[in-house]
């Protein structure tokens, strides 16, 4: 930024004093001499350089060491040799997860509720986002009103875990997908960004004989691309991190766990993961399994921060339009 | 579009998307043709090409509302809804009708302890497997035939249908008379079948009491049957005034709802899907009053009023439970509160740096803790802190650092903010480029340093986000989340991590007494809520904007 000042400062006087030849050297002289940063800058900007640059690694570091030790050879790992450089890399570990129980079954659980769940928002958001943006509809103020409350206010875990109950909602898939259709902050994300489309293209198709539905589906729906975006990638991480749903709701139901949580009970076991993998199947003993326990553990948690770290570079600008769109509504 | 939804004037156009456009009372019909002939002279020839009769009569009671001037046009037409109360009432019914099938307390098919006292009508009528999934000790031992159970799951679903078939009624009385009409052949049939329903019930309720073992099914018969039963007479009779006096449609009307009413409708599934997923809860808030046990029915005589309230002071074990988790509550919000300008710190340091491309990296990885579960971060303090881990592997000891109670708060506090403090200070590096650069220019020309500019040019330009996320984070006090203090809780720092939403949750789902938790949930959800007003009221009094 202060480079920037210098040049923005610079051409200023120039093209102030270009009339007289002998002004510019003397202004270009005494801005040289600014454009140098002093000593108080130099030691702020390795300070700031530093705690950046350390800051960064302590981001980055923890994921990669996690890699390196699920690809490297197993032997190295118990050892704890396997700090900074991955030795004899292999990926039996992610082949022996194959015989960790239960695993694929949580990892379709997690896939199938991130799409459906993320599908079905999205849809919902952004045709409940069109909607509260159209004023003739009947008591559109309260019932915007009935969606934002929501956000502030919610009864308690408790209320909530019986009103499940009540509903049928435990140890049920649906429990996942049902309770996130609606979602009212992507909804407010969403009609504003409606809002700022013009009202001219949707009148226009009204005319020709559109309907609500229509004109949703060939405007609106194509037109709001960018902020389904935010929202759809907003609500996929959600999907794909939840855990605290499984954790009440599915307490009976095994199967239905998903990624995160089957990663919790397995994190918890103070036992090595001996317990739960099938020793004949993956042709090695339950011990060698035992000793490697802990890298299990590490390889199903690279398995379900992959997904994140892959999509995430790509998908960056979509999360921060988010946000921003989210501090302008507050 | 800028009319408000009350007061909307309605010129019959066949369409109601149409009138959309057309019925602005503020603007007057003239101003709109005026703007858009071209596309007028379009629609009619669409009507003529359709030979679509009732739209070109339509446009001509629109040119004659023209022709005559715009002053007429904003003229209200309110006309009275005919057997308007007759058909409020069988909407109302409807309405209960379809919310009282997703609530078990009002099954009018739990006819007998054999079925799930959680199992709502619906939920009997969509799952079979459900209705009977107590039952399979009653079935091998003889207590009951299966077939009364099928008997019992048919009547249940016959109910559902008619219901289903009454709501659809109702839905479709708010259009015109044609319309509405129709609407009773649906409401009609609705509660025949649904009163076919109940009656298949009863006939099942018979043979459960006539069942041999009595004592094992204790066929008792539901309070609700009786509920439901007067809802649909309401709408039978309802309906059948409405045929009375709802007036014959005109030759060739159409079909028709008005615009308002059909996006109402359009809208309705997801007000019911926000009304039984955040509203309904509060029907939970009545445990609070009873004396629950898990697996007990709710009952009246279980009634012990505010018995809880006060237990939550008088019961000294409860209260000093209760005084540590709140010290760890206000100890790590506040701690959050008073670092909250750390990530506004990051920020203000990071767009110092001129370097875009560093800046673009560090932004990048400095976001992605934001995006992993609790459980992932759990993980990677295991992999670094445990004693296989790195930091152990480094110095050769064997410490586990996740175990013991030292420092517990500061630890969790770093770890949040290791998780957050890049996604936070993206807001602030997008209002530190939304700052005026003249504003920058005017400092550095006066002589400012870089301190002295960051001090008044970049500070103040942020203040008022951050004075909104401070606020909000003021009012969310109370409110930790549950899976950073779950995740990295163990026996050791227990003492010092539990926090409210974490006492909660082991006290209501893994102790199961019920009613203590909600009452302390009920506290919990209305101090957030009166904390996030006064947040509010301090930001329209200091920022005259308000932030909710």
């Amino acid at each position: 930024m202060a480079k920037y000042h210098n040049k923005m400062v610079r051409n200023k006087r120039i093209q102030a004093v270009s009339s007289s030849g002998e002004v510019i050297e003397i202004t270009e002289k005494t801005i040289s001499k600014r454009h140098k940063y002093s000593a108080g800058d130099k030691v702020f900007f390795i300070i700031d350089y530093l705690f950046f640059i350390v800051f960064t690694i302590s981001c980055i570091f923890p994921f990669y060491y996690l890699f390196i030790n699920t690809i490297s050879d197993a032997s190295l790992v118990s050892k704890g040799m396997i700090n900074f450089i991955p030795k004899g890399i292999n990926f039996n570990n992610y082949l022996a997860l194959r015989n960790v129980t239960d695993l694929s079954n949580s990892i379709i659980v997690s896939v199938a509720r991130t799409v459906l769940g993320t599908a079905l928002m999205v849809m919902a958001s952004a045709f409940v986002g069109y909607l509260m943006t159209k004023e003739e509809m009947w008591k559109r103020k309260f019932f915007y009103r009935f969606l934002v409350i929501t956000m502030y206010f919610n009864a308690g875990l408790i209320p909530w875990y019986l009103n499940m109950v009540m509903l049928g909602l435990t140890n049920n898939f649906a429990a996942y997908i049902i309770p996130g259709i609606v979602a009212p902050y992507n909804i407010i994300l969403v009609k504003t960004y409606i809002e700022s489309i013009p009202s001219e293209l949707e009148e226009s198709a009204f005319i020709d004989g559109a309907s609500h539905f229509t004109v949703f589906r060939k405007i609106i729906w194509p037109l709001s691309m960018p902020i389904l975006a935010t929202v759809a990638i907003f609500g996929a991480v959600g999907n794909w991190n939840s855990f605290q749903d499984s954790l009440i709701l599915m307490s009976d139901a095994n199967h239905l766990y998903t990624l995160q949580h089957r990663l919790y009970i397995y994190l918890n076991q103070t036992n090595n993961l001996s317990n739960v993998m099938n020793s004949t199947a993956g042709g090695g003993t339950a011990l060698d399994y035992a000793q490697n326990g802990q890298i299990i553990k590490y390889t199903i948690s690279m398995v379900s921060i992959i997904p994140i770290l892959l999509v995430y570079p790509f998908m960056q600008r979509y999360f921060e339009e988010g946000i921003m769109l989210g501090a302008v509504k507050g | 579009m800028g009319s408000n939804s009350d007061d909307h004037s309605i010129i019959t156009i066949d369409d109601g998307d149409d009138d959309a456009v057309y019925s602005e009372p503020d603007h007057g019909v003239n101003d709109k043709l005026q703007i858009i002939p071209s596309r007028v002279h379009q629609a009619e020839e669409y009507a003529e090409e359709q030979a679509d009769k009732s739209y070109k009569l339509s446009h001509e009671k629109l040119t004659e509302i023209v022709q005559k001037g715009a002053p007429e046009s904003t003229k209200k037409v309110k006309t009275k809804e005919p057997a308007g109360v007759a058909f409020a009432l069988q909407r109302i019914a409807a309405l209960l009708m379809f919310f009282f099938i997703f609530v078990p307390s009002m099954n009018p098919a739990r006819i007998s302890i054999l079925i799930n006292k959680n199992l709502s009508l619906f939920t009997s009528a969509v799952s079979y497997p459900s209705l009977t999934s107590d039952v399979g000790r009653g079935f091998r031992a003889g207590w009951i035939e299966e077939s009364c159970f099928v008997v019992l799951y048919i009547g249940a679903i016959l109910a559902v249908i008619g219901i289903i078939g009454i709501v659809v009624g109702a839905c479709m009385s708010l259009g015109n008379n044609k319309l509405k009409k129709k609407s009773f052949i649906p409401s009609l049939a609705g509660a025949a079948v649904h009163i076919i329903g109940l009656v298949v019930i009863f006939i099942a309720y018979g043979q459960f009491a006539d069942a041999k073992k009595q004592d094992k099914v204790e066929a008792a018969f539901a309070s609700s049957f009786w509920i439901f039963a007067a809802l649909v007479a309401i709408v039978l009779v309802t309906t059948i005034i409405a045929i009375m006096i709802v007036p014959k449609p005109e030759e060739g009307e159409k079909c028709e709802m008005e615009t308002k009413f059909k996006l109402f409708l359009m809208f309705l599934p997801f007000a019911i899907l926000t009304f039984v997923f955040c509203y309904l809860p509060l029907w939970g808030w009545r445990f609070a009053f009873f004396d629950y046990k898990v697996g007990d029915t709710l009952t009246m005589d279980k009634w012990v009023g505010f018995k809880w309230f006060v237990h939550l002071f008088e019961n000294e074990a409860t209260r000093r439970d209760l005084l540590n988790v709140m010290r760890n509550t206000l100890a790590m919000s506040g701690l959050g509160i008073i670092t909250s300008w750390l990530p506004l710190a990051f920020a203000v340091l990071l767009t110092e740096i001129s370097n875009t491309k560093f800046r673009r990296i560090v932004q990048t990885f400095t976001t992605i803790p934001n995006f992993i579960s609790w459980i992932l971060v759990y993980t990677i303090a295991i992999a670094i802190f445990s004693p296989e881990g790195f930091i152990n592997s480094m110095t050769g000891g064997s410490t586990n650092y996740l175990m013991g109670d030292n420092f517990t708060w500061l630890k969790m506090l770093a770890w949040g903010t290791w998780k957050g403090i890049g996604w936070s200070a993206i807001i602030y590096i997008a209002g530190i480029s939304g700052i005026d650069r003249q504003l920058y220019d005017a400092a550095h020309v006066d002589g400012a340093n870089r301190f002295q500019r960051i001090w008044n040019v970049t500070l103040p330009g942020l203040m008022p986000t951050y004075m909104v996320m401070l606020l909000l984070s003021i009012a969310g006090m109370l409110s930790n989340g549950l899976d950073q203090y779950l995740v990295f809780s163990n026996a050791s720092n227990l003492e010092h991590m539990q926090v409210l939403d974490l006492y909660v949750y082991k006290l209501g789902i893994q102790g199961g007494s019920y009613p203590l938790s909600v009452v302390i949930g009920m506290a919990k959800s209305i101090i957030s809520v009166v904390l996030l007003f006064m947040a509010n009221s301090v930001s329209k009094i200091v920022r005259k904007e308000s932030i909710i």
